[in-house]
């Protein structure tokens, strides 16, 4: 667990970058700082690590004073992972990864045997290792950050935006992997980005910050979109934050019709294992069919699905893609409408109207 | 007469180094070729060994705190416009107060050079690699050592080259005093109106100093780790 006390960061020309921050980041969860840019997130994160030093206040790890420890000891406790990887470019990626347990005085060969282990771990084919970074993708090198950060199993995690330099789809691939990591691993984890779409998936709790690093709202995702603690952070939030939060809702309990219904004349082809091939109308065919997976997938997913088939309905699969049944748009709002009312609930009783 | 009045300078140049290199005094004893480059040899190595000890450490230190690196770019452009000549004079002046006062101005043309490789090679390190390098619990030096000197090599090979090829170069005055080596050719060539000696021996001062160029070429391409060769090719 860390705790912020008090903690402030004045520099020397005398910008203020945080203002005195009380703040408890709770053990095995992740913890996701967002804020416009400057509001003083990498300070926060660094001071835990003492890469910046309070020049107020006390940052408590596990009730210690993190001034009172060594900073190098401390450091090689947490791991930490950076936007630009900061890998070492004269090692190969399995020293890399070993850097920390060689700092801890581990034997060269159980350092390596534990870092061949995390590069599986985090999604690296076994080649990777004998690479040097310049030789790996962009993504490839966040991965292997990460599994240098994890190598000397550290309880805590902290990461300053390590997936924003990658494209759309490596980051989301990026998050899928830390979701799976952390479901297995319980780290505390504090992470900063500006990205909300990525705090609403990764957060646990989610800090939404404004200048000076003062705090706007603490909340977990749900909550933070259902109910905004005022209009400013709503606005930080974004319009579409209704529909972010379908995504924090598994798609359970939707009635399905049979596979095989036809609807306005369309028809859902299957092959012989029973998934889907395309929507056919006499003529007319659709080769793409947006499926969801009931119980996997989110709401936001089923609506999708719904949206984007000719027949306005969606399509349910199991986990091998073999369809399952039809859900109409109005089945997926109902479901909706059954998973509870808290988002009407959450912004009636904070008074937010945000002009909807 | 003519056509061989015309190759005249060619058959000249020609019989002159047979004449050098024919000689049996090549071969064997104090005055053989091999001596003469191992003096040379041995000579520059000590000002080149003797300059990485004061200039290196140094420069590393400057580079890493980041310290005098206005102070350090002056002296590598005054050290830049060091005349080699002076250099020579003062070799020859400085030869009355003793044998090893040669190695000064040599290890005053190839320190230079090195103190700036090392500081501009150190300091040129990706702060952001720094920064992660500290963040995950490296000591300052091992920062140094393990980051910032890898990350300097390629730099600081690039500089012993210059140096070295400098200094294998002016090692020439060092017959001035006695010390031997290919300036010797050079030098008492000269002195006894011998051409075919002074060309002889300037021939093996620069096939000497295009050795250690392709020396330290092939040690830049091969030597270095993958990673800091490539990376930045
Ligand atoms: N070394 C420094 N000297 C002076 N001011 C600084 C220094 N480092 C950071 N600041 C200032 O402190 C404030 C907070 O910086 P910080 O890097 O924590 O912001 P951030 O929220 O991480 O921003 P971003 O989203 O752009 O990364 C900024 O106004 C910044 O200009
Ligand atoms: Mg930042």
């Amino acid at each position: 667990m860390i705790r912020f006390d008090g903690a402030a960061k004045r520099h020397p020309d005398g910008t203020l970058a945080v203002e005195g921050l009380d703040l408890t980041v709770p053990a095995g969860r992740t913890t996701v700082l967002v804020g416009p840019s400057g509001c003083g997130k990498t300070t926060i994160l660094r001071m835990v690590n003492r890469m910046v030093e309070p020049t107020a206040g006390r940052v408590l790890l596990d009730g210690t004073d993190v001034a009172q420890l060594d900073a190098a000891k401390l450091r090689r406790g947490i791991g930490y992972v950076i936007q630009q990887a900061g890998l070492f470019p004269h090692r190969r990626v399995i020293d890399n990864v070993a850097t920390v347990p060689y700092l801890l005085g581990w034997d060269r060969k159980r350092a390596r045997t534990r870092a061949s282990e995390l590069l599986e771990l985090v999604g690296l084919p076994p080649e990777t290792a004998r690479r040097y970074p310049f030789q790996l993708s962009g993504g490839q090198q966040q991965r292997v950050g990460v599994a240098r950060a994890l190598a000397a199993d550290p309880p805590l995690l902290l990461m300053d935006e390590p997936f924003s330099a990658v494209d759309p789809v490596v980051r989301s691939g990026l998050q899928d992997e830390l979701l799976r990591l952390q479901a297995e691993l319980n780290k505390t984890v504090l992470f900063v980005t500006h990205d909300i779409e990525e705090a609403v998936r990764l957060g646990d709790q989610i800090v939404v910050l404004r200048e000076h690093g003062r705090i706007a709202q603490v909340a977990d995702p749900a909550t933070l979109l259902a109910a905004p603690a005022d209009e400013q952070v709503a606005a930080f939030l974004g319009r579409d934050r209704g529909l972010r939060g379908l995504a924090l809702r598994p798609a359970e309990g939707i009635v399905l019709l049979a596979a095989n219904t036809p609807l306005d004349g369309w028809t859902l082809a299957v092959d012989q294992e029973g998934r889907p091939t395309g929507w056919q109308r006499s003529a007319e065919t659709i080769r793409q069919v947006a499926v969801f997976r009931p119980g996997l997938d989110t709401l936001r997913t089923a609506l999708d699905s719904a949206v984007l088939s000719p027949a306005r309905v969606a399509v349910a699969v199991d986990h091998a893609g073999r369809v399952i049944g039809l859900a109409p748009r109005a089945a997926v709002l109902d479901a909706l409408d059954a998973a509870g009312p808290d988002t009407a609930a959450g912004i009636t009783a904070t008074g937010v109207a945000d002009g909807r | 007469m003519g056509a061989a009045g015309i190759g005249g300078g060619t058959v000249n140049l020609y019989s002159w180094l047979s004449q050098f290199f024919g000689d049996p005094d090549r071969r064997h004893g104090p005055d053989s070729i091999v001596h003469r480059v191992g003096e040379h040899l041995l000579f520059s190595g000590e000002a080149l060994g003797w300059a990485l000890l004061l200039a290196v450490p140094l420069g590393l230190l400057l580079g890493y705190t980041g310290k005098a690196a206005g102070l350090v770019t002056a002296l590598s452009g005054a050290a830049r416009a060091l005349p080699t000549l002076g250099l020579v004079t003062l070799a020859v002046l400085l030869a009355g107060v003793g044998d090893t006062a040669v190695l000064v101005p040599l290890v005053a043309l190839a320190a230079p050079v090195l103190l700036v490789a090392a500081c501009e090679g150190v300091r040129s390190t990706d702060p952001d690699l720094r920064d992660a390098a500290r963040g995950i619990g490296l000591t300052h030096r091992q920062v140094l050592w393990q980051v910032c000197i890898p990350w300097a090599l390629p730099a600081l090979l690039a500089g012993l080259r210059t140096a070295a090829v400098q200094v294998i170069a002016t090692a020439t005055v060092a017959s001035y005093v006695g010390l031997g080596g290919l300036g010797s050719y050079v030098v008492g060539g000269l002195a006894t109106r011998d051409f075919a000696q002074t060309i002889g021996g300037a021939l093996l001062v620069v096939l000497l100093a295009v050795a250690t160029q392709l020396l330290f070429a092939l040690l830049i391409r091969y030597a270095l780790p993958a990673g800091l060769r490539r990376a930045r090719d």
